[in-house]
């Protein structure tokens, strides 16, 4: 146990800060090598004004996520999870349902080393998956796609509601007291932001709904676990 | 020059090319180091293989779904652009919406008015600035979250489980909650979807039944979606 400990913590986690950091600093840079091409090759450049005004709408929007996102698929993907996560996206819809069931199939529990190493192993697959089919899509797909019926393309849309049904359970049968309190905020607060009550908030509100869920969730569940491991540990000590 | 040459341009090939050998070379250096760091710490070769395959298994579905994304924003930004950034940082919502934001603030509607070069370049820088928030902090906190991590949990493994699970239900609650409460057929393809897996999961581990395990998820997301083509 020992030895593993140092393993995974003397040799595994610097090289996977050390990788990490390195590959997302480049990603960063990589990312502006189409604006760049623009600018240099072709002499385009959009008003720094226009940027900015662009910027501020979308980060009205997403921004608060840059911050929860991380945060809340940490104990699930683990440090190079989170690194290989944010630097290819398609995080919700395609990362940790990679990361889940491969946990799942191998046994191992999420939050754990084991389970760790499973997510990053199952994402590197997830990774390499998804860009070998849209490559495929982008060089082949234009065809394709456009010779599949209006009714197949509308069909494709449902698969994301089941995929995020499917995932749900699957998180709710490994704690099923929790699951009716995730669902019950995430209902709750879905109609509250439909109703407007956080209409006062920059935005469409709905971060509200994945702020209040995650952390709710995991402030309820920790007091139960923490009332739970209490209460055992009385029962232990009126025995002695 | 028209902007749909411009953005599908070698160049531009060239630009979304190098940002995609960098997410597939990180995929490859992270895999080798935990495939060899989980035969240390005790993972089986048959464990690490059987959860690569599921999650190949797995991938194909939402692949689908970013698939026909593609489409939408192959026609708007070009190829180069919607290669790149659903291999990188972004998701098929995000882009769109960043790319109608981009356009909109140099006045132009994506989808209704004629695009101009300069929309398009605003289009692109506003997806890049808009997506670079998410890559920087994780990049920044993910060594520090592990450290987080331990101190809450003072290294109660019970309850990092249950923190984990608290925060994908959490998640994935708030993800599905916006499918329940449109009372349309995304209720129930989400409904279908959840119900289907009720079913198979459990039915996979009481009987151990392993291609089920790897499959469940996949007939789950499928059949979903035709139950909800069926109401």
């Amino acid at each position: 146990m020992d030895k593993n400990k140092d393993i995974f913590e003397s040799d595994y986690l610097p090289y996977v800060n050390r990788w990490g950091k390195i590959t997302n600093w480049l990603g960063v840079l990589a990312s502006f090598g189409p604006a760049l091409v623009l600018l240099v090759g072709f002499d385009i450049m959009p008003p720094v004004s226009a940027i900015i005004t662009a910027l501020i709408a979308i980060a009205s929007a997403v921004g608060i996520n840059w911050v929860i996102e991380p945060i809340s698929y940490f104990p699930i993907v683990g440090v190079a999870g989170t690194y290989m996560a944010f630097l290819t996206g398609n995080i919700s819809n395609l990362r940790v349902p990679s990361a889940a069931v491969s946990q799942k199939v191998a046994g191992v529990e999420p939050g754990s080393r084991e389970g760790a190493i499973i997510a990053t192993l199952g994402m590197a697959v997830s990774v390499i998956a998804n860009i070998t089919i849209l490559t495929l899509g982008v060089f082949a797909g234009t065809a394709i796609l456009s010779k599949l019926s209006p009714e197949v393309l509308a069909a494709f849309n449902f698969l994301l509601p089941s995929l995020f049904g499917a995932i749900f359970v699957q998180f709710a049968l490994m704690k099923l007291n929790i699951a009716p309190i995730a669902l019950a905020l995430g209902i709750g607060l879905t109609l509250a932001v439909n109703a407007g009550i956080f209409s006062f908030l920059p935005g469409r509100p709905t971060y509200m709904v994945t702020l209040g869920a995650v952390f709710g969730t995991i402030a309820i569940a920790t007091a139960l676990y923490k009332n739970k491991s209490v209460n055992k540990g009385a029962a232990i000590d009126e025995k002695n | 020059m028209d902007y749909l040459q411009i953005a599908n341009s070698v160049p531009m090939w060239l630009a979304a090319g190098a940002a995609i050998f960098l997410v597939l070379f990180q995929a490859f250096i992270f895999v080798k180091k935990s495939y060899a760091t989980g035969k240390e710490i005790g993972l089986t070769e048959d464990q690490m293989k059987s959860a690569m395959k599921s999650s190949f298994i797995t991938s194909l579905g939402p692949s689908v779904v970013i698939l026909t994304g593609l489409l939408t924003l192959l026609v708007t930004v070009g190829g180069p652009m919607a290669w790149m950034r659903l291999s990188f940082i972004g998701s098929v919502m995000f882009e769109l919406m960043a790319a109608s934001f981009g356009t909109e603030a140099v006045g132009v509607k994506m989808g209704i008015d004629p695009m101009t070069n300069v929309a398009f370049a605003n289009a692109v820088w506003t997806m890049i600035l808009g997506s670079i928030g998410w890559i920087i902090f994780a990049t920044l906190s993910a060594s520090k979250m592990d450290k987080v991590q331990q101190k809450v949990s003072k290294g109660d493994k019970g309850l990092i489980k249950v923190i984990s699970v608290a925060a994908m239900l959490g998640s994935f609650g708030s993800l599905v909650s916006g499918h329940l409460v449109a009372l349309n057929n995304n209720t129930i393809a989400a409904l279908a979807g959840g119900a289907i897996m009720l079913a198979l999961s459990p039915l996979a581990d009481k009987n151990n039944i392993k291609w089920l395990k790897e499959w469940a998820l996949a007939i789950a997301l499928f059949g979903g979606m035709f139950v909800a083509i069926a109401f």
